[in-house]
């Protein structure tokens, strides 16, 4: 589903060049469940946010179900995103002025899903996710448990083929982090293809492989039995 | 999708209640002002454009420079019409009008007053479009003794009654034929040069059919060809003078129109077309007040700032706030929004923000245009008719687009990782934008602050000037004609009362209406000096009773004979015919009599100069003549004017039960001579209170996002030692310094305005740097206060929560 190949991303200031990713080659399979692990500043986020489309690399190839992405202009980018790519944050990422409902149906209202089916889907979702009682609420009504189901409701309500999350634990109690990542790896064994940053070796251990990085490369892969 | 976006934008309208205050109030003030001057500058700009031959139709001006005096005036003489029509093939149709006042009118023995009369050719009403709505135009004025009157006039005079053939007279006795009506026409439009309620017919005025090209009083109307270029025919008209008043100067002056020119001097016509005669017209005998120009210029200017400032607040608002709403563009760029779905999304924000200012707005036009309309003496209304909701509408999309355009496409370039990531902060240059956006609101303000200083300062300087004559106490009777001879018997007595100091028999007065006597005049044997002049026909009583002061020699003696052929002239004459100071004695020839005599004055007396025109113009040469006509001017000495006043009116009706007592003060009488400028100072004054106002409100909102971000270092500050006062002037400053660099640019530019304004008054103050320097201070304090209140607020908040919330 991913392949990606030397690929470089160099962040320049006036004076200091940082070299984020070094020539880094990974490949993703369909319904691979993948951690992506290494210290603050290893490249980790980078490379998710690239994955993501949300940012571009300076050099090399990323084929996304073998289409080279890696010089897409935004908008080709924003439309291979809403379709294809669900996002989960350690910070949640919720819209304070939406309800529940509404950021969750945000997603389907970009790729122009009638109001109806969108209902419908919402709906589904909640009630997969649990949430549905709290449909009303707003973000800050919610604990931060709660906040990270509506936000993994909100991936996956467009049915994507992969999902990218950041740290989804990072901010939550370790019996929240339990339930999300029971979530993920639910969603993960109905066929949806998960790649997870994350600092936990706890969390790591749900997937089925973790690559290690340090300085913009790989340095490690572990398959996990 | 628009669902979600009008959601967001209702949500985060309630939710930053002040910001959405400030943004909502600013541009309902903006709208609301800009939208009034709209409706005033296009009234002012649709002057006469009713007329469906607007376009064609040239009033004929007479001017002439006369030994450096200038005449121009819109009347001409008889003859011109007839002259125009008869030698120019251009001129299709030419008609004329001549004011006659406000006239007795009598209809069965009942007296009814305070219409005004003209007298038109039969023709006028072919070139103005005015319809009438009873009889025919083409024929109501055809013959001697008709009348078309208002149809207002129609319901006042004849009630439900025709009023086709009814009679009307304006002499109680029957040495006027009465006048039959006619015609009846519905209403002049507001908007047009002149407003009258009965058009006579010009062939009833035996004046008419003069040929005199030398006195004028007939205002004259030439139609052209379609397009033709007026200035073309103008080019031609000083053959008309040649041809025709050539031959009568030399009868009357005894000068060829050569020997008229060699000194200078100029005499001719030009053409002034009927729409630039409201705007853009200068002669000295308009028909009703003009409008000017350069206020449009003002108005709309300030129209476009006020507006341009309050868009401004809210550019300023939304890029200040944009950290509150980066997290969300992150978000929805995640999603898969397009950037210029995100411009959308604000556009609609900005729309639904200007559509809750308009609804404001529109009441605030309601309720504000009376009041503009008693400051600016127009008739403008707002109905909720389709053109001006329609401009509304307009204004409103403008104001949107205008505002909501730089932060749609601010907002929604964010890169979605730093504002997800919580590492967004704007850019210098964002805040340089700003910077830059306050500098030039408070640069409005600062300039209309000074602005509102000078016309204050000139006006001050109008009332306090030493005038050269005493407008204090000075009761004028506006009608003492109405006696006929009784009126020095009237004077006598009114002489006898202890409450009078004195009373002078004159018509000629410095302020408000007054008779005006133009003379060509010359110093004994030469001849060929002649210089346009303005008589004064008055009593011996005339110099005390207003209090002017003699120069020199003596005022008028009614026991010396030899007084009849004496003359007082002003300093100003004395210099220009170059007595110098030996002015008595000598002697000046002056017209007389319609034969073309000449006869000489001998100078008795020099007054020193005294303003007896508006402060606009220079003094002029005056002489003055022992030849009482009409008219009294009577100086009081009680506290008690209301009971003078009441026991005049008792003395006035023994002698006359026809016409009222009617009476102004002179003071007030001069006051109205600056009304324009007194009503535009006021107007000045409104509008710099709403922009400093509508400034203020979006400095107070820039302060309040300023102290919100910097709140996490205002704690730290504090922890460190800061006291409320450093942390107030830390906060302030940054903005102080924006209003100084706004005073320092806006300085040269207002002194420039400013001077070019005080240009058109003869008499002005001088623009000195405490008027600048005042305005400075005033819009750094202004700017201060309102930046205070949040700086202050920010320095007294516990720095414990701010840093904890960080």
């Amino acid at each position: 589903m991913i392949k990606i190949r030397d690929l470089e991303k160099i962040y320049r200031t006036e004076e200091v060049e940082t070299v984020a990713l070094n020539k880094i080659s990974i490949d993703v399979k369909e319904g691979e469940f993948v951690a992506i692990m290494g210290p603050s500043g290893c490249g980790k986020s980078t490379l998710l946010n690239i994955l993501g489309l949300l940012d571009d690399p300076d050099n090399g190839s990323f084929l996304f179900n073998n289409i080279e992405v890696a010089h897409f202009n935004e908008r080709k980018r924003a439309d291979l995103r809403k379709h294809n790519i669900g996002f989960v944050f350690q910070s949640f990422n919720l819209i304070d002025e939406l309800t529940v409902f509404e950021n969750v149906e945000l997603p389907l209202i970009y790729t122009g899903v009638k109001s109806g089916d969108r209902k419908k889907r919402v709906e589904e979702v909640l009630d997969k996710m649990q949430i549905m009682h709290r449909r009303n609420h707003y973000p800050q009504q919610l604990s931060g448990g709660q906040q990270q189901r509506v936000a993994v409701a909100r991936a996956v309500v467009n049915n994507p083929k992969l999902i990218l999350a950041d740290e989804p634990t990072g901010n939550l109690d370790s019996s929240n982090g339990n339930e999300v990542m029971t979530l993920l790896t639910d969603l993960n064994e109905q066929g949806t293809t998960i790649i997870m940053v994350t600092h936990s070796e706890h969390d790591a251990r749900y997937s089925h492989r973790i690559i290690r990085m340090l300085d913009g490369q790989t340095v490690l892969e572990n398959i996990m039995v | 999708m628009f669902k979600t976006y009008f959601k967001i934008a209702i949500r985060c309208l309630l939710k930053n209640k002040v910001f959405s205050a400030i943004n909502i109030l600013g541009l309902s003030i903006g709208i609301a002002v800009c939208f009034i001057i709209s409706l005033f500058v296009q009234e002012e700009l649709s002057y006469d454009r009713f007329n469906t031959r607007a376009n064609d139709i040239y009033r004929i001006e007479f001017n002439a420079n006369i030994n450096g005096g200038k005449i121009n005036e819109s009347n001409v003489m008889p003859p011109v019409a007839q002259a125009l029509q008869k030698d120019y093939p251009e001129v299709k149709e030419v008609t004329r009008l001549r004011t006659l006042g406000k006239p007795h009118i009598w209809i069965n023995e009942k007296q009814f007053d305070g219409s005004s009369l003209v007298y038109v050719d039969s023709n006028f009403f072919n070139v103005f479009t005015i319809p009438l709505i009873q009889g025919n135009a083409k024929t109501a004025l055809l013959h001697p003794h008709s009348l078309v009157i208002s149809k207002e006039l129609a319901q006042s005079f004849f009630g439900r009654e025709d009023p086709i053939g009814k009679l009307i007279k304006f002499s109680k006795k029957n040495d006027i034929p009465p006048f039959t009506v006619t015609g009846v026409f519905d209403k002049i439009p507001s908007n047009s040069h002149f407003h009258f309620d009965i058009f006579g017919s010009m062939i009833t005025d035996p004046d008419a059919v003069s040929d005199s090209w030398l006195t004028s009083s007939y205002y004259t109307y030439a139609v052209l060809q379609k397009g033709y270029n007026h200035k073309k025919l103008e080019a031609k008209l000083p053959g008309m003078v040649e041809k025709y008043m050539g031959p009568q100067i030399k009868q009357h002056m005894g000068l060829t129109l050569e020997q008229f020119r060699t000194k200078g001097n100029s005499i001719g016509f030009k053409l002034q077309p009927l729409t630039a005669i409201h705007l853009h017209g200068d002669s000295n005998t308009e028909l009703e007040a003009r409008g000017d120009i350069r206020y449009i210029y003002i108005f709309s200017a300030v129209a476009i700032f006020m507006l341009l400032i309050a868009c401004i607040n809210f550019i300023n608002l939304s890029t200040a706030g944009a950290v509150k709403r980066a997290k969300e563009v992150g978000i929805r760029k995640v999603m898969g929004s397009r950037k210029q779905e995100l411009v959308k999304q604000f556009l609609l924000e900005s729309l639904l923000i200007t559509v809750i200012a308009l609804f404001i707005a529109a009441i605030l036009v309601q309720l504000a245009l009376p009041l503009f309309n008693e400051l600016s003496g127009k008739t403008l209304v707002f109905g909720f008719q389709l053109k001006p909701l329609a401009a509304l509408t307009l204004l409103g999309l403008l104001v949107s687009i205008l505002a909501g355009m730089y932060p749609a496409f601010f907002l929604s370039s964010f890169k979605p990782i730093a504002t997800l990531k919580g590492k967004f902060t704007t850019h210098n240059s964002t805040y340089n934008i700003r910077s830059g956006l306050i500098v030039f609101q408070f640069f409005i303000a600062i300039c209309l602050i000074t602005g509102t200083i000078v016309v204050y300062k000139q006006m001050q300087f109008i009332q306090n000037i030493k005038l050269g004559y005493n407008k204090d106490q000075l009761l004028v009777i506006d009608n003492s004609w109405a006696l006929g001879n009784k009126e020095r018997t009237f004077r006598d007595l009114l002489l006898n009362d202890p409450r009078v100091e004195n009373v002078t028999v004159s018509g000629y007065r410095p302020a408000g209406p007054s008779f005006f006597n133009n003379a060509l005049a010359y110093p004994e044997g030469r001849q060929n000096e002649f210089m346009n002049t303005l008589e004064y026909r008055i009593d011996e009583r005339y110099i005390p009773t207003l209090g002017i002061q003699m120069a020199m020699g003596r005022n008028f003696s009614p026991s010396m004979p030899t007084d009849s052929l004496a003359m007082i002239i002003n300093e100003t004459a004395a210099k220009a015919f170059g007595f110098g100071n030996n002015a008595i004695g000598k002697k000046i020839f002056r017209e007389h009599g319609d034969q073309g005599q000449h006869l000489g004055y001998t100078i008795i007396g020099v007054v020193k100069d005294f303003h007896f025109r508006s402060l606009h113009e220079a003094i002029t040469p005056l002489l003055m003549v022992l030849q009482p006509e009409t008219g009294l001017i009577i100086k009081v000495k009680t506290k008690d004017v209301q009971g003078l006043l009441a026991s005049m009116k008792k003395q006035w009706q023994t002698f006359n039960t026809v016409d009222a007592f009617s009476w102004s003060f002179m003071d007030e009488l001069y006051n109205k001579t600056y009304t324009a400028e007194q009503k535009t100072g006021r107007i000045l004054n409104i509008f710099t209170i709403l922009t400093i106002l509508v400034a203020c409100m979006g400095l107070f909102g820039l302060t309040t996002y300023t102290a919100e971000q910097r709140a996490k270092e205002i704690g730290i500050r504090k922890v460190l030692g800061a006291s409320v006062t450093q942390v107030t002037s830390m906060l302030s400053k940054q903005f102080i310094k924006l209003v100084i660099i706004a005073c320092i640019i806006a300085f040269p530019l207002s002194y420039w305005v400013m001077n070019q304004w005080l240009l058109d008054f003869a008499y002005r103050i001088h623009l000195n740097v405490w008027m600048f320097a005042g305005a400075g201070v005033i819009a750094i304090l202004i700017a201060l206060c309102t930046v205070s209140v949040q700086a202050i607020k920010a320095a007294l908040a516990n720095p414990v929560k701010a840093i904890r919330s960080e």
